[in-house]
């Protein structure tokens, strides 16, 4: 970022800049989308602000290096761990949800240099041990990730996610396009385009129906009834997120947590650190109707809409309150456009639904479908695109 | 490196640093009372992101739940710089026609009728026809041929779908547009543009990059106080806190629909209409009476029988 010359100026001038400078990349670390140019940005907005007032330099970096929610809310956090010294960061206002704060550390030194892989494990298990819904029943142990990269199936997985993606490429909404061959008239363009043939209309436009990709949420229960299937569900996970955009993928088990960035995460082995941090309960029991409604209280409203499909992974074993399930169910189906559940038990020839979570989704499923390997997913595709539709 | 030479000596110099951070503190708060002074209660962050946005010349990408005031940002914004407002409202399908310019095909062609009888050669018709007579400005075009530097609000860019996104990015990078039959449209002057966001649609990393973001929360108590007293100065004060405490409770419960600021606004005048002056718990039937002006859904609605009302006004 800075030049030779600038380094050899070593004053205080250069040593807050490089400071500065280092806080982009403290934020590229802990996964904010910032780049060189916003560096520049931030460089241009000291030189017109100062940087001596704590509370406008905080709020200028805000502004210029969040992107989106999220990142708008672990900001403070941040910026408290890289410009403030450890004593003073009482004053951290920490309401985020929990889950959401996964601050990589050793932002006091020149924090520039830090990277994901950093972030210690310990130290998030000690963090979701101290506190923030964790309860006897979540499992603590770490999980071995590192199946997720194992190539043998995730080929076949991934030409079948392919194919779900393309075939949701094709999904028409009512709202009309102009288009060069179409169903219906478009009038107003065809007068328009008259206009140069004297107000002949010689050429007619067209207006066809336009195609639209729905959003997809995807839920993935990874409890321990649920062991045998969550690496295929993750690895299916992926792979979808890999092909589609606007796909957004959570996994539960007492506690909900996203994992859709993790799982974008280019470089796999980053991607299975991120997952370990992430992971923390992984094989535990099972609340579901917490987990929803946690899902819906912060997610729900941004992410839900009328044109998202969402898609629960999850055998239906659940130790929480039915009563709460059903409630979370019901606020979540009327958000959604549909609601998939794929249940891997539902091959088994003499499966009923008798768990009990199972029995109280039932009323608000669009479609509750068989899903334990790669073939029963395939055979289920038509109907869940159809559903989708 | 001239910049960070430049920088270097302005910015980190020690006195010029403090009076330039003096400056600004000041120029926030003029800011915020300016803001005040046209209707609008503005956080210092909030007004210290405007005057970056001013400074930089970038949009400003707002986003918040439904109700708490992103429009009225812009507007306020416009009154304070007497500016004038251009507001673009987006909506699924919006296309370029809407957005940016469309000829004026009817007139065009009666035009065309009348020219038929006129000696003049091809050419020079036709340059006649596809004149800026014709031309609908359209707001983005409107916004980029003003004398004077308007505010130009994009409301709710997130009903747009992406294809007009990319052509808006075009527009906030150059302040050109190209219309094929007259040629570019260059900026006379820069507007401050001002963008919300829904969230119905993630919107692209290309628009958030070019974009200052602010996150605007549901006010707290002593910040929405000072809007209602703003705006409905005939409630008394004691009123006036007690709807606000009460809406502060209202938006922790489980609703499907939590009440944004105006809601708050119209259920004081709904409250003042009804004649009811103080919030208490044995007026819970009467004030159920009003509660069609904060709740907005059937099932939301259900929740609050006499007892919750009751409930929550005894702790108001």
């Amino acid at each position: 970022m800075l030049t030779i010359e600038a380094a050899e100026r070593s004053d205080v001038g250069t040593d807050l800049l490089t400071r500065l400078a280092g806080f982009t990349a403290f934020l590229h670390g802990n996964g904010y989308g910032v780049s060189a140019a916003d560096t520049v940005d931030i460089v241009d907005a000291a030189a017109q602000t100062g940087i001596l007032n704590q509370a406008i330099l905080r709020w200028n970096l805000k502004s210029l290096l969040c992107k989106r929610f999220e990142e708008w809310q672990r900001f403070d956090a941040l910026f408290d761990a890289y410009f403030l010294p450890p004593n003073k960061c009482v004053f951290v206002q920490r309401d985020a949800a929990p889950g959401t704060e996964e601050v990589t550390s050793g932002g006091n030194d020149d924090g520039a240099h830090e990277s994901p892989a950093t972030a210690k494990h310990g130290e998030a298990d000690a963090a979701a041990a101290a506190g923030h819904g964790a309860s006897r029943e979540e499992n603590l142990s770490s999980t071995d990730f590192s199946e997720l990269n194992q190539a043998d199936q995730a080929r076949k997985v991934e030409a079948l996610m392919r194919r779900l993606a393309r075939r949701l490429k094709h999904l028409v909404v009512r709202r009309e396009v102009r288009s060069q061959r179409g169903r219906r008239l478009d009038l107003q363009s065809t007068i328009r385009q008259s206009v140069s043939t004297g107000g002949t209309p010689l050429r007619f436009a067209w207006k066809t129906r336009r195609r639209v990709r729905p959003r997809l949420v995807l839920l993935l229960d990874v409890s321990r009834s649920m062991n045998a299937y969550s690496f295929f569900y993750l690895r299916l996970a992926r792979a979808l997120c890999n092909e589609l955009k606007d796909v957004h993928c959570f996994i539960f088990h007492t506690r909900i947590t996203s994992v859709a960035e993790a799982l974008r995460d280019p470089d796999p082995w980053r991607a299975q650190e991120r997952l370990n941090v992430l992971a923390v309960g992984w094989g535990g029991g099972t609340r579901i109707g917490e987990c929803l409604q946690e899902f819906n209280r912060v997610q729900g409203s941004r992410l839900v809409h009328s044109r998202t499909g969402v898609i629960i992974f999850s055998d239906g074993y659940d130790t929480g309150d039915t009563a709460l399930l059903a409630d979370a169910l019901g606020t979540l189906r009327r958000r959604a456009r549909r609601m998939i559940w794929l249940n891997p038990l539902l091959n088994q020839p003499d499966f009923t639904p008798v768990a009990r979570g199972m029995r109280t989704a039932m009323p608000y499923l669009d479609l509750l479908a068989p899903g334990g390997d790669l073939a029963a997913i395939e055979r289920v595709l038509p109907q869940l695109i159809e559903s989708l539709q | 490196m001239g910049r960070f030479c430049r920088l270097a000596a302005r910015s980190f110099g020690q006195e010029k640093g403090v009076t330039l951070a003096a400056d600004r503190t000041a120029d926030i708060a003029g800011l915020q009372g300016q803001l005040e002074a046209a209707g609008y209660i503005a956080e210092a962050s909030l007004a210290a992101t405007l005057l970056l946005t001013l400074d930089l010349g970038r949009p400003l990408l707002v986003e918040g739940d439904a109700g708490v005031g992103k429009t009225e940002i812009a507007k306020a914004f416009a009154t304070v710089r007497s500016a004038r407002l251009i507001r673009l409202q987006c909506y699924e399908g919006l296309d370029v026609h809407a957005a940016m310019y469309e000829w004026n095909y009817q007139r065009q062609l009666l035009a065309i009728k009348l020219l038929e009888q006129d000696d003049r050669p091809l050419a020079a018709k036709e340059k006649d026809i596809f004149s800026e007579t014709y031309l609908l400005k359209r707001p983005l075009l409107e916004a980029i041929s003003c004398d004077e530097p308007p505010v130009l609000l994009i409301d709710e860019v997130d009903r747009a779908d992406e294809a007009f996104e990319a052509y808006l990015l075009e527009l906030l990078s150059d302040f050109q547009i190209s219309i094929p039959e007259l040629g570019t449209v260059h900026a006379i002057t820069r507007p401050l543009v001002i963008i919300t966001s829904n969230g119905t649609r993630e919107l692209s990393d290309a628009l958030r990059r070019r974009c200052l973001y602010q996150f605007i929360e549901y006010p707290d108590f002593a910040k929405e106080l000072a809007i209602v007293k703003i705006k409905a100065p005939q409630a008394a004060d004691q009123l006036a806190r007690q709807v606000v405490a009460f809406v502060q409770q209202v938006r922790r419960m489980e609703l499907q629909k939590k009440p944004g600021i105006a809601e708050t606004l119209d259920w004081t005048a709904a409250l003042l209409h009804m004649g009811i002056t103080v919030i208490n718990d044995d007026g819970a039937e009467r004030i159920i009476d009003t509660l069609s002006a904060l709740i907005k859904t059937r099932d939301d609605r259900t929740g609050f029988t006499p007892d919750v009302v009751a409930r929550i006004a005894a702790t108001c």
